[in-house]
Parts: structure tokens; C-alpha cells; sequence
């Protein structure tokens, strides 16, 4: 085909020829996470000469359940909801030979099954480092689960663990909410819990937004300083709280971290047939001594 | 003849051809790109409906067949499988396209669908009911999820096509802006390319033009013009340099000649002057001779002698006379050598002795040894005694003399005829001495002193003291005859 000069640019006939198609199952719901875990995929998948595609494992559950016959060379999963059904479409997948690697939670073990993402309970003793600075003699936590986060709760109650390990007995309650898809069920939620039980003294989130609404609530209150906020995520807001010492700290995944090792761990299946089997891709802690 | 007209005309016209050519083949370039467009996006288009016409056509049959265990129906779900198994690509590269990968995934789709397809036939065959309903039940799934795969596909490739082939239209738009552009800058560029090949004529056409005009006004001391134009103007040029080059040659000869032409007309004019001074001259000689009173007088003198004296003194004077009369009518040169004049002047002498022998008296002095060494005008002195004899003594009584006197003080011959008369008045020494202008009229009154002095004049017009007259009343007249012998007479 005669292409004229000022036409020689990106062009869908252009496409490079790859070696390999990794799918990534990932929830509908488009938060910063899965972008982030998106963008690292991508960039991944351009470093490492693969083909990468993106289904929603909510909104699209036919495509997760087509996903062993539609040729895949491998799959990213974030199954964060298991039911059965899913359990079931994934030991298919895995009977079918393609390598998984399931991010954040493993749900089902096999030979072909990998794991990456953060460990839990590392976070959980995050959490408890961050708030015995506040020096409790008898702390009462919430710590709010999110849907919009799900990775984090898991059946193993990890992070509960990783916080109960570095505060002992100084912990006297610990509590557990969970938020829904709405971003604004988190000042909902922080409005009932200051009010019906006004002698929290810690509220720990799990997602970005909540975090944010929920200082918001607070700050409306005129609770700043009595009730504790540990957060998460790394949004300049929440940063600009920290310094203020609304928040007392923030604890930050590494989502395109996730996203790049995924895509690097299924190329080391398709290549070796193997490779690791945990990945940690770590957690960092932003505090007001670290800003 | 590269820098010819007709070069640069025909190489101006490959460069607007180049150019059109250029322009037109872009266009065509980029038409090629928007059909190709089109028609990728109607092949892949028409394969996904190929695909999904199949995944349709095996719908009855395969219903057909598991109602009513037809033959036909199997047949037909055979074929259409078989034609599925053809279609379908067994190559399918990974891209990093969204759209091949989409396409890739409905390959393995169909793969997994004709598959359980099989397996569903064999199970109704094998009259495995639960089995093969719940296999149906799968297949149905696995059909809706390949067609809304296929629409996926569609769509994607759609929109990949749209915003390609909206790229392509912002492309296209530059295209045209550049092509816009590209014939400004041809119609430019051609227009300058006229504009220089015009001035490049014309200018030097004006140039010419004005210098024709100024030669037309005799103008020939225009500088030489040259151009850096066109060879056929260049030559033009040339010949016009030449051409102007031979009129002032040609013009220039037709002066000289009209110069020699003038010159010639003045040398007739100055010869027909000298003919008529020279006719003038002749006639002053020929009234310088003797009157015929004169004549008249002598010869009844002789007569008068011959009769009362013997023959001898009548034979003297007549001899003289007759001496006189042939040096009068011999000599009608204008310069005679002074021996000769004063051979004449001697005659003259003696016949004036025997006319007046008591009242004239005739002295001559003259240096022998200067005689035949000069000449002199003929007939000057003899009418200057002649005019003394006339008029000199008219209120005289006794006796008068006249004396003839010619000496040579280098470098002068001076003559001199004096007499001892009644003198000139002074204005008419002055009318005589006045030398006549050539309309000067002569008449028969014309007085022989008049005619020598005239004539001296003439003969030597360089040399204004060549006579004078001094004169006294009751003293006489002294008549001065200066001839420098170095400076040539007319």
C-alpha cells in the first residue's frame, strides 16, 4: 500500500506482533488502585514485548467464565469476592493449564497459581506501629474494610492480626466496618460510629476516598485531635493532613508495582514454566516525620 | 542555447509539470490511503459477519437436530462447521492491537464452540440426554458470548477505523491546507518565473526602445547596451549595438563628405573670386594702356616732325614710339623683369623728351647690377610718370621734373617716381591709397595711378606699405614702390 508521507504515523495495521496475551480480571469499579495496577500492566507489557487486556470481572463475569477458551496465555486476577461459581471458573481455568496470577488475594491454590501483592498482615503491624505513637493506655479502633478496596479483607483477618500483634493489651476494642462502592458511605459510616460510639479514639481506613470523607466528617464535628484517623493512600490531601496532624499516618500500596511484576511473573510462566510463587511488593507508611 | 527562450520556456514548463504531477499525486496517494480505509474496515466488517452468519446458520439445524435427529440438519451443521473450520485462521499472531487481540480471542471462541458443537452431536448420537442438554445449554452460552464477542470486535474495530479514519481526515485537511499552500506557492513561484522572464524581455525591449528613440534624434554617442537576458534578446542587443555602430559610421562618412563637399564649394568660390580679381586685374592692365588721346597726340606729332624736320628724328620718335607700343601690347604678363619695365619706361622717356624737350625734364637712376635680378608688376612705373606728365605740372610754368629712382635695400626693390609739381591734396592721396574691396566698381575713369596702386595691392596683399605717396602742394609728389623681394606675390 502507497502511504503518503504525513500517514506514516500510528496506524492499527502497525501493530507490533507479540508473543504472548495476558488477560487481567480486574473489579469494574475504576479507583486509582486499579488504575495504577493498569498502568503498570501496560507499561509491563510494552517493556516486555506482551500483548495486555483488561476485562471487568465484575460488570463482565461471561468473559471470566469464557476466559479458558478464548486462548489467553495467562491471567492477572483481583478475586476479591469469592463465590462459589468464581472458585469454580477459576479451578477451570487452572485445569485448563493457564497460568493465574491472583493479586492481592489467593483464593485457590494450584501448580499454575501465583500470588503478588501486599501482605496483609504486614500492613495490619503498619497500622499498629502508626498508632502506638499516640502512646494508648486502652485504645478503642474501628477499622473500616471498603469494597472499593477489597483486597484487604480477606477470610485470614490479617491486617486484625498485624495490628493486635504490635498493640497487645493496650487494644481494648477493635472493631470492623466495611464501605460500600459509594464514595460517600465512608461519612455516613464515620457520622453513625462518632456518634453512637463516641469513645473511639482510632479510626483506621482502607481506601483513599473514605479516608478523605471521613476527615471531612470529623472536621465538621470538631473532633479533630480526639478521634484518631490513620488512612490510606498517598493523595496530596491526605498528605497535606498529615502535616497538619488531622491524619496521623497513611499507609500506601504499591498498585503499579503490582500491575508490572504481574505481567513479568506470567512472562516467567510462559517462558520457565515457573516463577515465584509469593511476590510481596511491600507497603510504604507516610507519617509526619516522613512526609 | 541554454539560456534561450525557447530552453528556458520549455524547462519553466517541466518544473510546472513536476509540480502538478507532485501536487495531483498526492492527492492520489491520499485517496489510495482513505480507500484502503474503507476497505479494511469493510473486509474485517464483512469477515465478522461472515463469522457470525455461520455462528447463526448452525442455530436451526443444530436445533433441528436435537428435536428431530435429522440427517439434513447434521449434514448442514457438518458443512457449516467444516466452512467455520476453513475461515476461521489457524495463525493468529498476538499484536499489541486491541483489535486483532479481540479477534484472536473469538478465534479460540469458535475453536472451543465447534468443539463443544461436536461433542454435543456425538452426545446426541450417543443418545446421552443430560448431557447434551446441559452441553446446549453451555454452547448457547458460549454462542451469545462469541456474538456479543463479534460486536465487540465490530465496534472496537469500528471506532479504531473512525478515529483512524478521522486522522486521516485531520491529515486530509492539512493535506488540502498543504496542497492550498503548494499551488500558492506553484502559482507563486510561476508567477515570479513569468514576472522575470517578462522583465527579462521586456526591460531590455524598453532599454531599446529608448535608445532607438535617441537615435532617431541623431543621438549616435549612446553607450553600447548589453543585457543578461534571453540569447534571442542578447542578440537582438547585439545587432542594434551594430547597427547603431554603422549609422554613426555612415553618418560620420556623410559629414566628411558634405565637409569636402563645402570645402570644394569654397575653393570654386575662392577661384571664381580669383577669376573675377584676376579678369579685373586684366582689365586694370588693359586700361593701363596707352589712351588712344595719347596715341592720337604722339602719332601727329611724328607726323608734325616728319613734315617739317628731316626723317631722322622722326624716325628716332617713331622708333620709340613703336618700342612702346610693342612693350604695351607684347606684355600681358602680370610680372616682368625689371629690365624689361624700364626698357619700357625708356621709350616712354624718349618720346616724352621729344614732346616736351623745354618744359620736361626726365632723370633715371637705376642700379645697374639689380636689373635682372628682380621682377616687378608689369606697367607700374610708366603710368606713374605718365600721371606726373599729366597732372603734376598743370599750373606749373617752366620747366618740371620727374625722376625715376629704383634701388634694392636688402631686402627691398624700391622704385620711385618723383616730381617736382603742383603735389596731391591729402584726402585724395588717401581715396588713392585706400585699397578697393572686390565689389568695387570700375569705370572708364579709372586713372592710371588708381590702377597701380590697386594692383599692388593684389599682387601683394600681405604687404600693406607696398606703395605710398608722400606729397607736399607747391613741392611735388614723391610716388614709393616697396617690394620685399622674400615674400612671395600673389
Amino acid at each position: 500500500m502507497i502511504q503518503a508521507p504525513f500517514l506514516s504515523g500510528k496506524a492499527d495495521d502497525t501493530a507490533k506482533e507479540v508473543k504472548y496475551h495476558y488477560a487481567f480480571f480486574l473489579p469494574a469499579a475504576d479507583h486509582s488502585f486499579f488504575s495504577k495496577v493498569k498502568e503498570g500492566a501496560i507499561d509491563a507489557g510494552k517493556s516486555l514485548d506482551c500483548a495486555i487486556t483488561f476485562h471487568s470481572i465484575d460488570s463482565d463475569p461471561v468473559s471470566f467464565e469464557m476466559a479458558h477458551l478464548s486462548g489467553f496465555d495467562g491471567l492477572g486476577l483481583y478475586l476479591y469476592d469469592k463465590d462459589d461459581k468464581k472458585l469454580k471458573i477459576l479451578g477451570d481455568i487452572l485445569n485448563e493449564g493457564i497460568p493465574v496470577v491472583q493479586i492481592e488475594n489467593e483464593v485457590l491454590q494450584g501448580s499454575n497459581s501465583f500470588f503478588i501483592g501486599t501482605n496483609n498482615f504486614n500492613v495490619g503491624k503498619a497500622i499498629g506501629q502508626i498508632a502506638k505513637t499516640t502512646d494508648p493506655e486502652s485504645m478503642k479502633m474501628v477499622l473500616v474494610y471498603s469494597k472499593k478496596n477489597p483486597g484487604l479483607k480477606s477470610d485470614d483477618n490479617l491486617i486484625e492480626m498485624g495490628i493486635k500483634t504490635v498493640l497487645g493489651g493496650s487494644l481494648v476494642e477493635l472493631r470492623t466496618e466495611e464501605t460500600s462502592l459509594n464514595p460517600l458511605d465512608a461519612e455516613m459510616l464515620a457520622y453513625k460510629l462518632l456518634k453512637t460510639s463516641p469513645s473511639i479514639d482510632i479510626i483506621v481506613l482502607t481506601d483513599p476516598n473514605d479516608t478523605l470523607v471521613t476527615v471531612q466528617a470529623i472536621i465538621d464535628m470538631n473532633l479533630v485531635g480526639m478521634v484518631k484517623i490513620i488512612g490510606f493512600g498517598e493523595h496530596e490531601t491526605i498528605k497535606a493532613y498529615i502535616d497538619k496532624g488531622v491524619i496521623l499516618g497513611s499507609i500506601v500500596r504499591n498498585p503499579y508495582r503490582i500491575g508490572y511484576s504481574t505481567v513479568l511473573a506470567l512472562k516467567e510462566i510462559s517462558i520457565n514454566g515457573y516463577t515465584s510463587a509469593y511476590v510481596d511488593t511491600g507497603i510504604t507508611v507516610i507519617t509526619g516525620r516522613n512526609p | 542555447m541554454k539560456n534561450s527562450l525557447r530552453s528556458r520556456l520549455f524547462v519553466y514548463f517541466l518544473i510546472s509539470m513536476v509540480i502538478i504531477i507532485f501536487s495531483m499525486g498526492f492527492a492520489f496517494i491520499n485517496s489510495l490511503n482513505l480507500q484502503h480505509i474503507a476497505d479494511r474496515r469493510f473486509k474485517d466488517e464483512q469477515f465478522l459477519q461472515e463469522l457470525q452468519f455461520n455462528l447463526d446458520d448452525i442455530q436451526e439445524p443444530l436445533n433441528t437436530y436435537l428435536t428431530s435427529y435429522s440427517s439434513s440438519s447434521l449434514a448442514t451443521l457438518l458443512f457449516i462447521i467444516e466452512t467455520l473450520n476453513e475461515v476461521v485462521p489457524n495463525q493468529r499472531p498476538v499484536t499489541s492491537s486491541n483489535s486483532d487481540l479481540i479477534k484472536r480471542e473469538i478465534y479460540f471462541l469458535i475453536d472451543s464452540y465447534l468443539i463443544k458443537l461436536n461433542e454435543v452431536i456425538e452426545q446426541k448420537r450417543g443418545r446421552k440426554v443430560q448431557q447434551y442438554i446441559n452441553s446446549y445449554s453451555d454452547l448457547n452460552v458460549l454462542y451469545n458470548y462469541i456474538s456479543s464477542k463479534i460486536n465487540d470486535a465490530s465496534l472496537l474495530g469500528f471506532r479504531i477505523q473512525l478515529a483512524e479514519y478521522r486522522r486521516f481526515l485531520e491529515l486530509f485537511r492539512k493535506m488540502q491546507l498543504y496542497g492550498i499552500l503548494q499551488i500558492l506557492l506553484a502559482t507563486a513561484f510561476a508567477f515570479s518565473i513569468l514576472m522575470r522572464t517578462l522583465n527579462n524581455i521586456a526591460n531590455p525591449m524598453y532599454q531599446l526602445s529608448l535608445m532607438a528613440a535617441k537615435l532617431s534624434k541623431g543621438n549616435f554617442d549612446i553607450p553600447d547596451i548589453h543585457f543578461n537576458s534571453v540569447t534571442e534578446v542578447n542578440q537582438v542587443a547585439e545587432a542594434f549595438n551594430d547597427m547603431k555602430l554603422n549609422i554613426r559610421h555612415y553618418v560620420d562618412e556623410l559629414h566628411k563628405q558634405k565637409e569636402i563637399e563645402q570645402q570644394v564649394l569654397t575653393e570654386k568660390y575662392r577661384n571664381l573670386e580669383m577669376e573675377q580679381l584676376l579678369k579685373r586685374m586684366e582689365l586694370y592692365t588693359m586700361q593701363a594702356q596707352m589712351n588712344p588721346h595719347f596715341l592720337f597726340n604722339t602719332i601727329n606729332t611724328g607726323v608734325q616732325l616728319a613734315i617739317m624736320e628731316d626723317a631722322d628724328r622722326t624716325a628716332e620718335y617713331m622708333e620709340n614710339l613703336a618700342a612702346l607700343f610693342r612693350y604695351n601690347i607684347r606684355e600681358k604678363q602680370f610680372f616682368v623683369s625689371l629690365r624689361h619695365e624700364l626698357e619700357g619706361l625708356k621709350s616712354y622717356y624718349n618720346i616724352l623728351k621729344i614732346r616736351f624737350p623745354k618744359t620736361l625734364k626726365l632723370i633715371l637712376n637705376v642700379q645697374d647690377d639689380i636689373v635682372d635680378n628682380f621682377t616687378c608688376p608689369s606697367m607700374i612705373i610708366q603710368p606713374l610718370v605718365e600721371n606726373s606728365v599729366l597732372h603734376a605740372f598743370k599750373k606749373k610754368e617752366g620747366l618740371g621734373t620727374i625722376t625715376v629712382s629704383v634701388s634694392y635695400i636688402d631686402p627691398v626693390l624700391l622704385i620711385s617716381v618723383r616730381d617736382d609739381g603742383s603735389g596731391i591734396a591729402k584726402d585724395t592721396v588717401r581715396e588713392l591709397l585706400t585699397p578697393h574691396t572686390h565689389d568695387y566698381k570700375l569705370n572708364s575713369r579709372m586713372m592710371g595711378l588708381e590702377n597701380v596702386i590697386q594692383r599692388c595691392y593684389f599682387f601683394y596683399p600681405d604687404q600693406k606699405d607696398v606703395i605710398d605717396i608722400k606729397s607736399s602742394q607747391a613741392i611735388g609728389t614723391e610716388i614709393q614702390i616697396r617690394i620685399h623681394t622674400e615674400v612671395k606675390h600673389v
